[in-house]
């Protein structure tokens, strides 16, 4: 009996979910263009993850082709035709996803450390350090991405780690802005000042209080940060930064390799094309439908 | 025994338009277990007293600058902040006006509570988490084992200002800081949690000071009551005996301006014309001199110090014999105080001095930056403050103008209930 009266009630609470990260998920999954967007990531991370599998060929390996008999698409066994270097098309889009997957979560990851940990010491120390650190991540957003990443490439040589670090060094000082406003806004909110009224300390209010709180714009922001991150490596790759191995299979440098042959071969700068812009945009409408559904806000 | 002494207590706010003279020295004391509550309105400085008390003042703008805030024996604006957060919460707790903003959203009730008592107290997880249920139930919230999972939107606004109330008196403070704990509540729930409240504090002995502008709320609670106006204390009495004479002008303005359930059928409200002092100026005067009917010339000037009502009292500080102080240099008449105007041939409240009017003028035009209203002419809804008199026809010497009703002040009662 004490069971019975106990679920009773208990049913309704938990159909009025539990947490807010339940209710986000609920508001996200009802946001059409970020389905959208979830629906060209799970494309995307397919390709990616499952890369060996998806295709009999060698990214890497081909025949060279003769420059105005480039078989095209729709050849029999290439669905998307075969580049000069006699190759399938086919198989480097999706090797090269892999590769923007791998750069692209490791400069996130690099970055939000980075900055991550540069924000929460000036958003908890504030003063004079606040100032200091505020002001150098003011020159770093100053310097245009894509110049910054391409400073960082050349002198560090080229190769993945490279462009990882110099993509994180463009995200950085984004990430490093974004924590510090958002704990600077949530230092000043009620729970904060009840927290410390019941003698909580200082690291114990960044950690418990002020840091998860924060979570949600930096989640956003590095769903955004993902986007920008896939354009900039097909950005490095284009401008002869990409892998140290120049046959690696990576969208920017693919579109490099063929612009000379716009003429014979156009769709080898179409569908690298559509593989960033797809991927892109799909890590934009998310990140989009991310904060819409976070926010409270924005609650509907 | 003493618990607080606070003596002449002065916080100032450092803003980029200037300083807030937010407090302007505070002197109370207060008993063990005493319930004490502290009224004005909005932007007094009884809150601010209370956050300075605590140390909690908004940085970097807040500075305690003066006096001495004695809690158990220790100076505390003098203590460490690691020595300060060990008080916090284990001496002195407090409770916050919106329970809907003062649970941290991304943390279980559990964890919050939890966190509070290992903090001050060296126990098990599951002896704090045994403790948490105690507190709980002892607010009276339902299944407390199963709600102290739940997530703080999961509880209505009641239900919040229970678990911050078992929060505050989760270590057995001495003293409980509840600032205007009811506001935020719906009226249903307000009388049961005034009554939670008092039923702990009165079970633990614990000493509560209790921030409202209600004065219904401090009524049936409170033994004394302290009325704030601008930074100062301009009232402090027993609780029935502020009820039954109220005697600064402020007070009686207060306890007129709300609808009483005893009043005498088709009584007006009279409302207080005005508004509160720019608080950037330094005070000079009595604060209040601005909005009071029963002004003289010499309040103008000088800042009446809080003084016995009888003028032969021994002053006695704290508790329910607490000697009825009045910081006023023309307090009202027991007949005005009922019909909270002055009465007679006291209809003519003093001008302010001549090089004052340039001073009062600079304050408002500062303070209406942006509100649209114009410091001259303009319409006159009030006091000095609003423009009436100052744009009008207020004459300029010390002479007393006979046409009182063009002062704007509340000596209609007709005219002041019609816009009350």
């Amino acid at each position: 009996m004490a069971t019975a009266a106990a679920t009773a009630p208990r049913t309704i609470t938990e159909r009025a979910s539990r947490g807010i990260w339940r209710d986000a998920l609920r508001r996200l999954l009802r946001n059409g263009p970020a389905l959208v967007g979830l629906a060209f990531i799970g494309l995307f991370l397919f390709m990616a993850l499952l890369a060996p599998f998806l295709t009999p060929y060698d990214p890497l390996a081909g025949v060279p082709q003769r420059v105005n008999a480039v078989p095209g698409p729709g050849t029999p066994g290439h669905l998307l035709g075969l580049d000069l270097l006699g190759r399938d098309e086919l198989t480097r889009i999706v090797y090269g996803a892999r590769i923007s997957l791998i750069v692209s979560v490791g400069s996130m990851l690099m970055g939000l450390a980075l900055g991550g940990t540069i924000g929460a010491i000036a958003g908890a120390a504030g003063g004079l350090t606040d100032n200091i650190m505020m002001r150098a991540v003011d020159v770093l957003l100053a310097i245009p991405g894509i110049l910054l990443a391409i400073g960082v490439v050349t002198w560090l040589g080229r190769g993945l780690p490279q462009i990882m670090l110099a993509v994180a060094a463009t995200n950085a000082p984004i990430f490093a802005r974004i924590l510090r406003g958002s704990l600077l806004a949530n230092r000043e909110q009620d729970y904060v000042v009840a927290a410390r009224s019941i003698g909580a300390s200082r690291i114990r209010i960044l950690f418990r209080h002020l840091l998860p709180n924060s979570l949600t714009a930096v989640m956003v922001a590095g769903t955004l940060a993902l986007a920008t991150a896939i354009i900039d490596v097909a950005g490095l790759g284009f401008l002869g930064l990409g892998p140290a191995d120049p046959r690696t299979a990576e969208w920017g440098t693919m579109l490099t390799d063929s612009t000379s042959y716009l003429r014979n071969a156009p769709y080898l700068i179409f569908f690298p094309g559509v593989a960033i812009v797809i991927s892109a945009i799909g890590f934009n409408l998310l990140g989009d439908g991310l904060r819409e559904s976070l926010d409270p806000r924005l609650k509907r | 025994m003493t618990l607080l002494q606070v003596d002449d207590l002065v916080v100032r706010f450092r803003t980029r338009d200037g300083t807030i003279h937010a407090v302007n020295g505070v002197t109370f004391d207060l008993e063990e277990g005493e319930r004490l509550g502290l009224v004005g309105e909005s932007g007094c400085g009884k809150s601010v007293t209370n956050l300075a008390i605590m140390r909690l003042l908004p940085r970097p703008a807040g500075h305690l600058e003066g006096g001495k805030v004695v809690f158990d024996g220790v100076d505390l604006a003098r203590l460490s902040e690691s020595d300060m957060r060990d008080i916090r919460g284990r001496d002195v707790a407090m409770i916050f006006q919106d329970p809907m903003t003062s649970l941290n959203p991304v943390l279980t009730i559990e964890e919050q509570m939890v966190e509070t008592i290992r903090a001050h107290r060296k126990v098990t997880k599951d002896a704090a988490r045994a403790r948490a249920v105690e507190l709980l139930t002892m607010v009276g919230i339902p299944r407390p084992a199963s709600r102290l999972k739940d997530f703080p939107h999961q509880f209505s606004g009641g239900m919040r200002q229970r678990v911050m109330i078992a929060i505050a008196l989760a270590l057995e403070p001495k003293l409980l800081i509840a600032d205007e704990p009811t506001t935020a509540l719906d009226v249903t729930i307000q009388a049961q949690v005034l009554d939670l409240l008092m039923n702990l504090t009165t079970e633990q002995g614990t000493a509560l000071i209790l921030i409202t502008h209600d004065l219904g709320v401090v009524a049936g609670m409170t033994q004394r009551i302290n009325v704030m106006y601008a930074g100062f204390i301009v009232e402090t009495a027993s609780t029935p005996e502020l009820f039954e004479a109220p005697s600064h002008p402020y007070t009686v303005g207060l306890l007129h301006s709300i609808p009483r359930i005893d009043a005498i059928e088709g009584e007006e409200l009279v409302p207080i014309e005005g508004r509160p002092p720019d608080m950037r100026r330094a005070p000079s005067g009595c604060p209040f001199a601005p909005r009071c009917a029963w002004r003289l010339d010499v309040c103008w000037t000088d800042n009446p110090e809080l003084r016995p009502v009888d003028p032969s009292a021994r002053v006695v500080a704290t508790g329910a014999t607490a000697t009825h102080r009045i910081a006023c240099h023309n307090p009202p008449t027991a007949a005005e105080r009922d019909a909270g105007r002055p009465l007679g041939d006291r209809y003519h409240p003093a001008p302010p001095p001549p090089g004052m009017l340039d001073e009062l003028m600079s304050a408002r035009v500062g303070a209406s930056n942006g509100t649209g209203e114009s410091p001259d002419g303009g319409p006159s809804d009030g006091g000095p403050y609003d423009g009436g008199p100052v744009g009008s026809d207020w004459p300029e010497s010390a002479s007393v103008s006979p046409a009182p009703s063009a002062s704007g002040l509340p000596i209609d009662p007709t005219d002041g209930g019609a816009r009350g």
